[in-house]
């Protein structure tokens, strides 16, 4: 037998090496043993190590520089190394269920840009790996299949091309060979058994994977990258857990598949297998079809949640006459026999109902589960417990179950977990095994991960054929609405807390508050962005929270919910008409509605569903959904026509402005940016506003009501720092920036004119704004135009637009020397890496980031970025935060007040 | 309990414990049923009986007197032993000391009445104590019982026998048969090594503490410090209910032991799914799982089209069986490790003697603790209760119990070190399972 120490697979760094010592390997590993003498081995053995190399080689971007041909499509790309010789593709061939995991690239969008160029020069951002548009980087998605649907696999597989490396890897590179001798990578049992399928059907190799290896990988991966993965499931009640990745390991890693593997994991690479069980899955789904007929696991799993176990376990209180037996610290309903009552009575097999059989053996099977992994991780002084495979399968009675055995058997001191992506471990990990994937290097900073519109439907239920295109996916919601199942109606709430799972001591529950997927935890696409990063000015960035409104308490959800509903039909007139109102545009509206109706329908249920759920990811799944249906800026004329009256009014504003004392200037530029905050689109009682006069009227209007002092008022405290007291005369900001809010007013008449005193200040402003439209929020994208037009108005703006090489056409002649214009301080314009009202600092744009690091100087303006999230950020220099509270809820929630009072807060760096 | 200790003599000192306990009613037909082997002389005197009453089986331990020897339990004046007692120490001067052996017999409770019947026959009832508190018409013995039917038939002995079940607690009644068996019967615990019995002589100061694996419809761990200390550590809930309540449900057997015969012949290989199924025949040998080893029970009840019928109950009750025994042989291992405890025993009716349980037992310990710790079995593994409800007599100061350890009569068991895995099961305790001793009344 080969022993581990010799498998040369592991400890590898060179790629040429391992391949070739692969071979070996596998050479190795054929060695049979004689059967009479192992008749009685055990489920597994302990004591073998396995170290792998955790230095994989490191992302290549040495070709990441953009090429000249294709400047247009802006192709600095994640990864450009990849699609050459590697399909981004893995999977995970399990005996009852197949999980890909694959990537995918986007085409960008291109924006041009010298402008781009002098601001990177401007910010000392080398070129070359950065991206415009960060949310379009690449995918990771998660697909399943059952595996004896395995030709809907292959199908889908063809479809997208995925053996040959996607369809984009041609795009990328279109003189490319066509990849005869595809290799793809792939993990579990099937790898073996359906290699000569994938290559009479793809003709692709399957490269088999370590099965163990794949799992921590996985699990390793997930845990450091993904946020709200690993989640606790006590009584119903699931709480996500946030891993400091410094303290990840150890950790125990209990993988229930057929059988059971525990995985003591010491780090990335750094594993052993110290025990397991043959007690798993197989079992549970091996002894309950020959018990109940079931023909499916999930039938089998569905029918536990309508069961009894009470009439075929024996329980203490049987034995005891119902009296506790105290003295052991057994209460009358633990069950001390699983199966136990089945001896004494006199019926038969028929005489059980299937539901109470398999709840009794979900029971029976789980807890022995969660008692030998507690046991193990006791051995090892292992504090987490993380427990994934296909046995869980986000069932909520079985990580209840499983929880409280650790509970109890620890008395609190080991936490049982469950991570949201526990299916699809083995296939990441197969992923990860690709030399070049890149994964490596990614931080929790660099991914966002997107629930797609079937999200709400499929749930964690095995994927169906492929929606290709848009009119598929629009074909498909008409589908599901003609059904007039969920999306109509809404499968019934069930309050939190209230299902009753207690775990093993209380079997008294019920499955019948719970839909049967109900706690099956959806799964989106993930997004690799490796451009994104953490703002660099957050005081403290482990214990930043972006929502201020925690929607874990019922009550705001419900709130909030039916705010986003309420304004639904307003938005979908705006996002039709933005389109022309064609029929199309329309049909695509509706499917918009229903699809973001169906999301919002499913969190109600389900809050947990798309993992920890905050005001910011409500907000920014609409935008999303938008997009998703090709509403690329449903506001765009409407942005378009503000700006256009704002301009007009422009210079008579700064006339305005410069007629007065540096003082009431001061204020009037506080109260012209809470003035101008109002029109905000995203604000129910503002869309009503619009419909009572021009942008003008209530601009005026709203700035005659600003009368100080507002409800959070720290003005004085700003004023000083800006204009000092007395003889002393502060030192104005080096650097500002400012994250702006919406187009129109809002910018124009609000924050533009603040920057401009800034920049008369001799502070240099970098307005910060979307990376994508976000209902009337002004972009990245639009602002230099506006700024242009702000300039031709107004000469402090103009010389610093120029600076900042803002304005093109002025740039061509001083390109050469727009560093060493030294006639203004600049005035910049970058994207925050967000499609979003709220801003997440934990995931802003290389460019802010970079950007961040001369500034001193913080101003967050609007509900969005300022109330919504940030409100209680600290940053590591001044920071004001001004909006205008347009809902009444949230006035009295957050500052004691009422709609349309205003938030001017300053916090200076102490 | 005022003796002095002695190599040969053990005084039990119970523990404080409380009785409540109630035995697990779990029903378990047994084909046939053994009274003892060895025939009780007639003229023997019989005393001191005491009972373990559970859900399937009702368990007698009783004392006879040997046939020279005199006594009568009712006259404490008048018995002394007329034999040289090896056992005869300074503790009991001036009391009565009784020569005789220590009888053992069980009955399905299903048929309680022979075990009535026998009692009458035997006269045990007469040798009991008066109940203090009995007003004076009343006849009734106090006889000790533990076990859930020392509740539920406690009328049913009185009005039949004019017996008082006096209830002891069941995990006290557990320990003190151990530890007295332990101590006191050399020949009293063996290791299962390739399939054969091993005895193993235990160092009575090198015993505790120790780990008792009882194996009734569920399973206690617990945790042997010392005469009278202990404490239950753990459990599972699957357990020997499990094995005859899933066994029953799948293979249609009528009894417990039918189940367990079915085992012999069964081949576990058809349901459970092994490794070399998953990896094509070949061992994960990286991880140490040879392509035998069982990777999921009844794993492969899956993949097929068969359904329960296609299956041989044979090979059912034998995957049913291996899945259990391993499962408490690796959770009793845990435990143990986590108390530093070497030596695990194993005992409960669902062992009864089984070769193959007791060998999937050994194996599961052996295995997971790569040879460190050691699983053995107690040859009167099914009457640690009711030792220890007799052992209670003790407790109560009315009487002591000695064993003359070399006295044994068994031609012992060095010729049953041979016993392979694939015997038919010994569920019952062979002959000469009595065991010698002398009580000394108080």
């Amino acid at each position: 037998m080969a022993s581990l120490t010799e498998d040369p697979v592991l400890g590898i760094n060179d790629i040429k090496e391992r391949e070739e010592e692969n071979e070996k390997g596998k050479t190795q590993v054929v060695k049979t043993e004689e059967v009479g003498q192992s008749e009685r081995d055990m489920a597994s053995a302990t004591g073998n190590s396995i170290h792998r190399s955790g230095s994989r080689p490191q992302l290549d971007l040495s070709k990441a520089a953009i090429q000249g041909n294709f400047e247009e499509r802006d192709p600095t790309i994640l990864l450009p190394n990849q699609s050459d010789d590697l399909s981004h593709l893995a999977l995970d061939i399990g005996g009852s269920l197949i999980k890909l995991v694959y990537f995918s690239r986007h085409e960008d969008q291109s924006i041009d840009d010298k402008r781009k160029k002098t601001l990177k020069e401007r910010l000392g951002i080398s070129n070359g790996n950065r991206r415009s548009y960060p949310i379009l980087g690449g995918r990771l998605h998660f697909v399943k299949f059952e595996t004896n649907k395995i030709n809907e696999c292959l199908d889908f597989i063809y479809s997208k091309q995925l053996h040959r490396g996607g369809m984009d890897a041609r795009i990328w590179n279109p003189d490319a060979p066509t990849n005869e001798n595809a290799v793809i990578k792939a993990t579990g049992g099937g790898a073996y058994k359906f290699a000569d399928l994938f290559k009479e059907r793809l003709g692709v190799s399957l490269d088999k994977e370590d099965e163990m290896n794949c799992l921590v990988s996985g699990a390793n991966f997930l845990l450091k990258a993904i946020r709200h993965e690993a989640f606790t499931h006590m009584e119903g009640h699931k709480e996500f857990v946030q891993i400091d990745q410094n303290e990840l390991f150890p950790y125990l890693l209990v993988n229930i598949g057929s059988g059971v593997s525990m995985i003591k994991v010491d780090g990335d690479g750094k594993f052993q297998r110290i025990s397991g069980t043959n007690v798993g899955g197989g079992t549970y789904w091996g002894l309950g079809r020959l018990l109940t007929k079931c023909k499916s696991f999930d039938e089998l799993l569905e029918l536990s949640q309508l069961g009894d176990n009470r009439t075929i376990d024996m329980l203490v209180g049987d034995i005891y006459g119902g009296m506790d037996y105290s003295k052991i610290g057994l209460s009358a309903s633990t069950i001390a026999s699983s199966f136990g009552k089945a001896i004494s009575e006199n019926k038969e097999l028929e005489d059980y109902s299937p539901e109470d059989i398999s709840l009794s053996l979900l029971r029976m099977i789980s807890y022995n589960i969660g008692q030998i992994s507690y046991l193990n991780a006791l051995r090892f002084g292992l504090k987490r417990i993380f427990f994934g495979g296909f046995f869980i399968r986000g069932h909520a009675y079985t990580m209840d179950t499983i929880s409280f055995a650790v509970q109890f058997w620890s008395k609190g001191d080991a936490q049982a977990m469950f991570l949201r992506h526990e299916g699809f471990l083995g296939a990441l990990g197969a992923f990860m095994s690709y030399e070049k994937h890149g994964l490596d290097d990614l931080m929790v900073h660099h991914l966002v991960e997107r629930f797609p519109m079937g999200a709400p439907y499929t749930g964690g239920k095995i994927h169906g054929p492929p929606l290709g295109d848009l009119n598929e996916k629009i074909s498909w919601m008409e589908k599901f609405v003609r059904k007039g199942t969920e999306i109509t109606a809404p499968v019934p709430m069930a309050p939190p807390g209230t299902t009753g799972l207690g775990g093993f001591e209380v079997p008294s529950s019920k499955g019948g508050t719970l839909r049967s997927d109900a706690s099956a935890l959806n799964i989106g696409v993930l997004h690799l962005v490796p451009t994104l990063e953490v703002f660099p000015l957050l005081a403290d960035p482990k214990t930043y929270e972006p929502n201020t409104i925690d929607l874990s308490d019922h009550g705001e959800l419900e709130y909030w919910f039916t705010v986003l509903s309420e304004h639904l039909p307003d938005l979908v007139d705006k996002a039709v008409a933005s389109e022309g109102g064609t029929d199309d545009a329309k049909r695509r509206g509706d499917a918009f509605a229903r699809a973001f109706s169906a999301h919002l329908a499913r969190l109600m249920e389900e809050p947990a569903a798309y993992g920890k759920l905050g005001l910011a990811n409500l907000l920014e799944l609409r935008e999303e959904c938008l997009r998703e249906f090709q509403f690329v800026d449903a506001y765009r004329s409407i942005k378009q026509r503000e700006n256009e009256a704002s301009i007009a009014v422009f210079a008579d504003l700064l006339m305005e402005l410069d007629s007065m004392t540096e003082e009431t200037r001061l204020l009037t530029l506080i109260e012209g940016v809470l003035a101008a905050n109002i029109f905000d689109w995203g604000s129910r009682a503002c869309v009503d506003l619009y419909h009572k006069g021009t942008i003008i009227e209530i601009y005026r209007m709203s700035r005659n009501k600003m009368q100080r002092p507002w409800r959070v008022d720290d003005f004085d405290v700003f004023k000083e720092r800006m204009l000092g007291s007395g003889d002393k005369k502060p030192h104005p900001h080096k650097r500002a920036l400012l994250f702006v809010d919406n187009t129109g007013a809002d910018v124009i008449l609000g924050m533009l004119p603040l920057a401009r005193e800034l920049l008369r200040r001799g502070t240099e402003v970098v307005l910060v704004a979307n990376s994508l439209p976000a209902l009337n929020d002004v972009t990245a994208m639009e602002l230099p135009e506006i700024v242009a037009e702000g300039a031709k108005h107004c000469d402090i703006l103009r010389r610093a637009a120029e600076a900042g090489g803002l304005l093109v056409d002025a740039m061509v002649s001083t390109l050469d020397d727009s560093k060493g214009n030294s006639s203004s301080v600049p005035l910049m314009v970058v994207e925050n890496g967000c499609g979003s009202p709220c801003i997440d600092l934990r995931q802003v744009s290389s460019e802010l980031a970079a950007a961040a690091k001369e500034a001193d100087l913080i101003i967050l303006e609007g509900m969005g970025r300022a109330l919504h999230t940030n409100f209680n950020a600290r940053f590591k220099c001044d920071a004001l935060k001004l909006a205008m509270v347009k809902n009444q809820r949230l006035a009295e929630k957050l500052i004691k007040g009422n709609i349309y009072d205003c938030v001017c807060r300053y916090e200076p760096l102490s | 309990m005022q003796q002095t200790p002695d190599q040969q003599v053990h005084n039990l000192i119970r523990g404080a414990g409380k009785a409540r306990g109630e035995r697990g009613r779990a029903k378990m037909d047994i084909v046939e049923s053994k009274q003892i082997s060895e025939p009780i002389k007639s003229e023997a005197q019989i005393s001191h009986l005491a009972l373990d009453i559970g859900g399937s089986l009702i368990k007698l331990v009783y004392f006879s007197t040997n046939n020279d020897s005199s006594s009568s339990s009712s006259s404490s004046s008048s018995s002394s032993s007329s034999k040289d007692s090896v056992a005869v120490s300074s503790g009991n001067e001036g009391r009565p000391v009784l020569e005789g052996k220590l009888h053992f017999a069980k009955f399905e409770t299903a048929k309680i009445n022979d075990c009535i019947d026998f009692i009458r026959s035997k006269q045990l009832r007469l040798s009991g104590f008066q109940k203090h508190g009995a007003p004076a018409g009343e006849k009734c013995t106090i006889k000790k019982a533990t076990g859930g039917g020392a509740y539920k038939y406690a009328d049913l002995f009185k009005e039949k026998l004019g017996i008082c079940l006096d209830k002891e607690d069941e995990m006290d009644c557990l320990v003190a048969g151990s530890n007295f068996l332990l101590k006191a019967v050399h020949t009293e615990a063996f290791a299962y090594i390739d399939g054969q019995k091993e005895f193993v002589q235990i160092d009575h100061d090198d015993l505790y503490p120790y780990m008792l694996v009882n194996i009734g419809s569920g399973v206690s761990m617990i945790k042997v410090d010392g005469p009278g200390k202990f404490e239950r550590v753990s459990g599972t809930n699957v357990g020997g209910g499990t094995f005859w309540g899933l066994g029953r449900l799948l293979t249609k057997c009528k009894s417990f032991d039918e189940l367990l015969e079915l085992s012999h012949r069964g081949n576990n290989r058809v349901i459970d799914m092994l490794v070399g199924d998953i990896y094509g025949g070949m061992d994960y040998t990286k991880i140490g799982l040879s392509s035998t080893t069982i990777a999921s029970s009844f794993g492969k009840a899956i993949s097929d089209n068969k359904e329960l019928e296609d299956y041989k109950p044979e090979d059912i009750s034998r995957s049913l069986l291996r899945m259990i025994s391993n499962n408490i042989g690796q959770i009793s291992y845990l435990n143990a490790l986590r108390f530093g405890l070497k030596r695990i025993f194993f005992a409960g009716f669902f062992i009864r003697g089984h070769a193959y349980t007791m060998d999937t037992i050994a194996v599961a310990v052996h295995f997971w603790s790569k040879g460190e710790a050691k699983a053995m079995f107690l040859k009167h593994e099914g009457f640690l209760g009711a030792l220890g409800s007799f052992m209670s007599y003790e407790k109560h100061g009315f009487l002591n119990l000695k064993v003359h350890q070399l006295v044994q009569q068994s031609p012992v068991d060095a010729s049953r070190g041979e016993d392979k895995i694939h015997d038919p099961p010994n569920g019952e305790l062979n002959e000469n399972q009595s065991i010698d001793c002398s009580i000394c009344l108080s």
